[in-house]
């Protein structure tokens, strides 16, 4: 496939530069005159009912300016998805019960932040304590507490898929295995802390400044709280220091600044802290997972069972979805004929659980991918070789989701396999040293519209000017992924102008085109950027005509858009500068800016995404027997992810996706105390830091996706899945334990392995 | 947490700093590298009016050594410049090896040895080294300088038998004789920047036919402070280390330590990881001493 050379250039980030430099500016570091400082009230209890809060005393401290409590506010619910009204079961500020201890109970504006601080400290509430509930299997046994007293006994929602008969498929299995895995939470733990700044506006206007990724969400949300129309909130997003799916969804402190600053006609700031973040914070959900297989004798899979109750804490958040997506990630890699799925969201009085980088899939591979080599072992079939056999291919359709358009699957097994020197290693056998595998596949953005918009969930404005340049307006926000880079590359090759001559408008609700649903699903590169092409091609509709009058020529020659000009491919000495070209079309115009809207919504793609992702990734770790340490030597990884449009971006993805699938396996947990997080700072909190980073090779399998723009598909999400299996099966073959529980800690090891009672 | 409020003082001498600690025994802070103050100021875990820096007091950042005085570190000296000093390598392999993994490289630009000990974390990186190595702590006031050997230093965790008005000057840390051999060794769960969950550290010297003239073995992490392992130090001591002494040696630092349950490690990893830590460290140490003269 031919494309323009700006795409597959490894662009350094356009903003990197003030960001490593300490330039960028993110919502904490701006100042409004007259700004107050906001505080948020938590629940020390996991569960209970407010008797009584007296906000009298806090009211009265000098230099606090406004104090509130749900009580205070218009007490509508919401959640993110608003197709099913019924699921949206949060407050910005409790009323009558609080779920978990953070739950926000009230908020505090003051001249500093100090004296808010105070302030919360004067504020009395009684609590009448309610039985609390830390697990799944509590929550869902005969005769527990609810808490949500509308709930199905703490089930919160259910999904189910089936197709095949299972029963059938089943009896004519060789082999049948039957497992259950336990994976638990962890913290996105984004560099920047979240922050909001709400400014009001004239007419009972607010303008909010706040580290979102999903800037649409929290503007509808915000406005719907409040009770006002959805277009007097105005959101903007600043720079923000990663969101891994932990900044999705409306929160209580945009809600809380925001109504302050209504209400005191001042702008209200609110910056969290990280021990808040750690303690209080979206994790990603525990499952339990139960799973039962049958295989032929010669590797083929049959049929799957399986039923997973994701541990939600004490709200839905994005957890709906995340319960979908488990269900699908179930069987997004493997070709099989019979599947069900019974995927359960358990209300728990614990922090909520919401997206995180994989969205239900992380869990979902680490018990799949497991349970493979498990089945490998027992058919005496390579674990490689076995996913071959069963692998998704271009064009295999997965019943009442989705036809895969292209699959590099194959490939990058076979990829994976030749870097990583498996089959000498495996046959070498170095003891404590093992080589593990691990797959995934990922979704590039969702279909499903749950958030139920009326807008296209991608758009793009185009303007051309007769300097040559452009200006892109899109409501699609970078959140440290690069996709304010990408953009302009996708825009810069279609126009067929340098990258530099494109200004971005990218972060304001008032200002760019309605709509985009924000940065998560892996979503951004296909979906806006398909917006940004079809925006384009109406430019390109607007300028070609002035060629053609031009050079006196007849409409069947193709005219090409390179190198900041444009020209007649046949004929390339009649062409003219891009810059000239607008000019002549703004005269023609009458003045008439050049402007076009481009947008993307998937349609006729079934129910779960356009496009699909897929790679396999190889770990080379060693185990020291005695300690329980693991080290991960080495990693290699190959990957589908279409054409890449930015080869150092998508490295960068890996990278950090590696860290992520890193702390996840082996050292990231939240240790706690009837419903309370011991361990909130970094010192505990164990995340890999850059000096723990293996080495790690990479190699590309491109496909071409006919739904991408320029053929790309996703890049963020699917690389944080394959890590988990990955290491644990490098474990199993260097100890001879399989683990099927997270993370791998050098305690769970040496249990695990006999050497610790 | 509310912002903390405290005077800053920057002493050009010791003298000065003397006064100044002195003055403000009851609410005053001595600053080193900060790197375990800044943290607990910021977190609002001390009432602190005054805080006393020695950065500016000239050659409290010596490092020093004789054959026959041993090793002097000043408590200005920082763990990174510990950690590259060529004869704290050469003659104390243990305590340079502490000084550069602990923390991060950050935190060893700007922390230092003297500001660890004086912190007394149970889990403190230098402690054992120094504990293994006899190190003593200079202590000076107004009027008086007095030495403690390390061993009757600490009395719990964050506790010393520090007074108020005093400033760590120095550490002394004795000379190895010939035929010795030393080692730390440490572990925790996030491999490389982390907290030790258990430290262990080493020091045999030997006679010339290689048995075991003197032992010495210090833990952290695994009790109220950092300490020695008498009873495996005597178990050693005359003998010459074959596998079923190290596993007994071992086993008695294993007695010697009263670990806890906490968010780092169960109590239950951290004894058997004394067990192993320490039958590496003699290991290591005995060969290293069997193999020098020097
Ligand atoms: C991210 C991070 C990681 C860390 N990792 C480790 C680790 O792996 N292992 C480890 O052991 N520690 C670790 N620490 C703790 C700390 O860095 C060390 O204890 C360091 O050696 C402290 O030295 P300092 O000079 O910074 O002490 P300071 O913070 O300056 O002082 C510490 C205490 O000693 C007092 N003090 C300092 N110097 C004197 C003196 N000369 N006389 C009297 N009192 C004095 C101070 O008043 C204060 O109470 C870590 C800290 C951080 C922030």
């Amino acid at each position: 496939m031919n494309h323009p050379s700006i795409i597959g250039a490894s662009i350094p980030r356009l903003d990197g530069r003030a960001k490593v430099t300490g330039r960028a500016i993110y919502t904490d570091d701006i100042k409004a005159p007259g700004m107050l400082f906001g505080a948020l009230l938590r629940s020390p209890i996991p569960h209970g009912r407010i008797k009584r809060i007296d906000v009298s005393k806090a009211r009265a401290l000098a230099g606090v300016k406004d104090v509130i409590v749900g009580a205070d506010t218009p007490q509508i619910k919401y959640g993110n998805w608003r197709l099913v009204p019924a699921s949206q079961d949060e407050l910005p500020l409790a009323v009558d019960k609080v779920r978990f201890v953070g739950d926000e109970v009230a908020a505090v504006a003051a001249v500093s932040s100090d004296i808010a601080q105070r302030a919360l400290e004067l504020i009395e509430v009684e609590y009448e304590e309610l039985p609390a509930i830390y697990s799944v299997e509590e929550a869902t046994a005969e005769g527990a507490p609810l808490i949500h007293e509308e709930s199905q006994g703490n089930v919160s929602l259910v999904r189910k898929i089936e197709y095949g008969d299972l029963e059938e498929w089943f009896a004519k299995a060789d082999l049948i295995l039957e497992d259950e895995f336990k994976v638990h939470a962890v913290s996105h733990a984004y560099l920047e802390p979240c922050s909001s700044l709400a400014v009001p506006d004239e007419g009972g206007r607010v303008t909010l400044y706040t580290s979102t990724q999903t800037p649409y969400i929290v503007q509808c949300l915000l406005a719907h709280t409040l009770g006002i129309p959805e277009n007097y909130v105005r959101v903007m997003k600043t720079q923000v220091g990663g969101g891994f799916g932990g900044k999705m969804e409306l929160r209580p402190w945009e809600f809380s600044a925001s109504f302050m600053a209504l209400r005191t006609g001042l702008p209200v700031k609110f910056t969290l802290n990280r021990a808040e973040e750690l303690s209080y914070g979206r994790r990603r959900h525990p499952m339990s997972i139960y799973s039962k297989v049958g295989f032929s004798k010669d590797g083929k899979l049959l049929a799957k069972d399986f039923q997973v109750m994701l541990d939600g804490g004490a709200y839905n958040a994005m957890g709906p979805t995340a319960t979908f997506l488990c269900g699908t990630f179930g069987n997004m890699l493997y070709n099989f004929p019979a599947y069900r799925y019974y995927g359960r969201h358990v209300y728990t009085n614990k922090p909520p659980a919401s997206a995180m980088r994989g969205f239900g899939a992380p869990q979902a591979a680490f018990a799949n991918e497991t349970q493979l080599n498990l089945a490998a072992e027992k058919l005496g079939i390579d674990p490689i070789e076995i996913r071959l056999i069963n692998a998704m291919q271009t064009g295999d359709v997965i019943p009442d989701v989705a036809t895969v358009s292209s699959c590099g699957f194959k490939e990058c097994l076979e990829k994976v396999r030749e870097i990583s020197g498996w089959d000498a290693k495996r046959q070498a056998k170095t003891p404590n040293k093992g080589l593990g595998v691990g797959c995934f596949s990922f979704i590039s953005g969702g279909v499903f519209n749950w958030f139920d918009t009326k807008y296209n969930f991608s758009a793009a404005e185009v303007k051309v000017f007769d300097d040559g340049t452009a200006q892109l307006a899109s409501m699609a926000c970078d959140i440290g992924q690069g996709t304010d880079t990408v953009l302009r590359q996708i825009l810069a090759a279609e126009l067929g102008i340098s990258i530099e001559k494109i200004r971005l408008i990218a972060m304001d609700t008032a200002a760019t085109p309605k709509a985009d649903l924000g940065s998560w699903g892996s979503r951004v590169t296909l979906m806006n950027g398909n917006a940004v092409i079809q925006a384009a091609r109406k430019i390109k509709d607007m300028l070609v005509p002035v060629l053609f009058s031009q050079f006196d020529l007849n409409q069947i020659h193709d005219v090409a858009f390179e190198g900041d000009e444009v020209f007649v491919k046949a004929n390339p000495k009649k062409r003219m500068s891009f810059a000239e070209c607008v000019y002549k079309a703004l005269r023609g115009r009458r003045g008439e800016p050049l402007s076009a809207y481009g947008y993307y919504t998937p349609r006729d793609k079934g129910l779960v995404s356009p496009a699909f992702s897929f790679g396999a990734q190889v770990a080379e770790v060693s185990v020291d027997e005695d300690t329980g340490l693991v080290t991960v030597d080495q990693m290699y990884t190959a990957h589908d992810c279409g054409v890449a449009i930015n080869k150092m971006a998508v490295e960068g993805q890996l990278e950090g996706a590696i860290q992520m699938g890193l702390g996840y396996t082996l050292s990231e947990q939240f240790v706690m105390r009837e419903g309370h997080t011991l361990n909130n700072t970094f010192l505990d909190y164990k995340m890999p830091t850059a000096e723990d980073m293996p080495p790690s090779v990479y190699a590309e399998v491109e496909t071409y996706e006919p739904e991408g723009p320029f053929g790309a598909k996703e890049a963020g999400e699917g690389l944080a899945i394959p890590t988990a299996p990955a290491i644990a099966h490098g474990v199993f073959e260097a100890t001879g334990f399989r683990c099927r529980k997270l993370p791998i800690t050098p305690e769970r090891l040496l249990r695990g392995m006999g050497k610790l009672r | 947490m509310p912002t903390p409020r405290f005077t800053f003082h920057q002493p050009q001498n010791l003298e000065q700093a003397l006064d100044l600690v002195g003055m403000y025994r009851t609410n005053g802070k001595i600053l080193a590298g900060g790197t375990d103050l800044v943290p607990k100021l910021r977190a609002g875990l001390m009432d602190v009016h005054h805080v006393v820096s020695l950065n500016r007091v000239p050659g409290l950042n010596r490092i020093t050594f004789h054959e026959d005085d041993g090793l002097v570190i000043g408590a200005g000296a920082r763990l990174a410049d510990v950690a590259l000093n060529p004869e704290v390598m050469k003659h104390y392999p243990g305590l340079a090896h502490a000084c550069s993994v602990m923390a991060t490289t950050q935190i060893r630009n700007m922390g230092t040895v003297a500001g660890n000990i004086v912190n007394s974390a149970p889990s403190a990186d230098t402690a054992a080294p120094l504990l293994a190595y006899k190190a003593a702590v200079i202590l000076v006031e107004r009027g008086g300088r007095r030495h403690v050997p390390l061993t009757e230093f600490f009395s719990g965790p964050g506790l010393n038998v520090m007074e108020p008005m005093e400033i760590m000057e120095a550490i002394r840390v004795p000379s190895p004789p010939r035929r010795s051999g030393s080692a730390y060794l440490r572990l925790s769960a996030r491999s490389k920047v982390d907290i030790a969950a258990v430290g262990v550290a080493g020091f045999l010297a030997l006679d010339m036919d290689g048995v075991i003239i003197e032992a010495r073995l210090a833990l952290a992490a695994v009790a109220p402070t950092p300490l020695r392992c008498p009873e495996a130090e005597a178990m050693l001591a005359g003998q010459k280390p074959d596998p079923q002494l190290l596993t007994r040696a071992a086993a008695a630092c294993v007695r010697a330590c009263r670990p806890i349950d906490d968010v780092r490690a169960t109590a239950a990893y951290r004894r058997k990881m004394v067990q192993v830590l320490a039958g590496r460290v003699i290991e290591q140490c005995y060969q290293t001493a069997e193999r020098g003269d020097a």
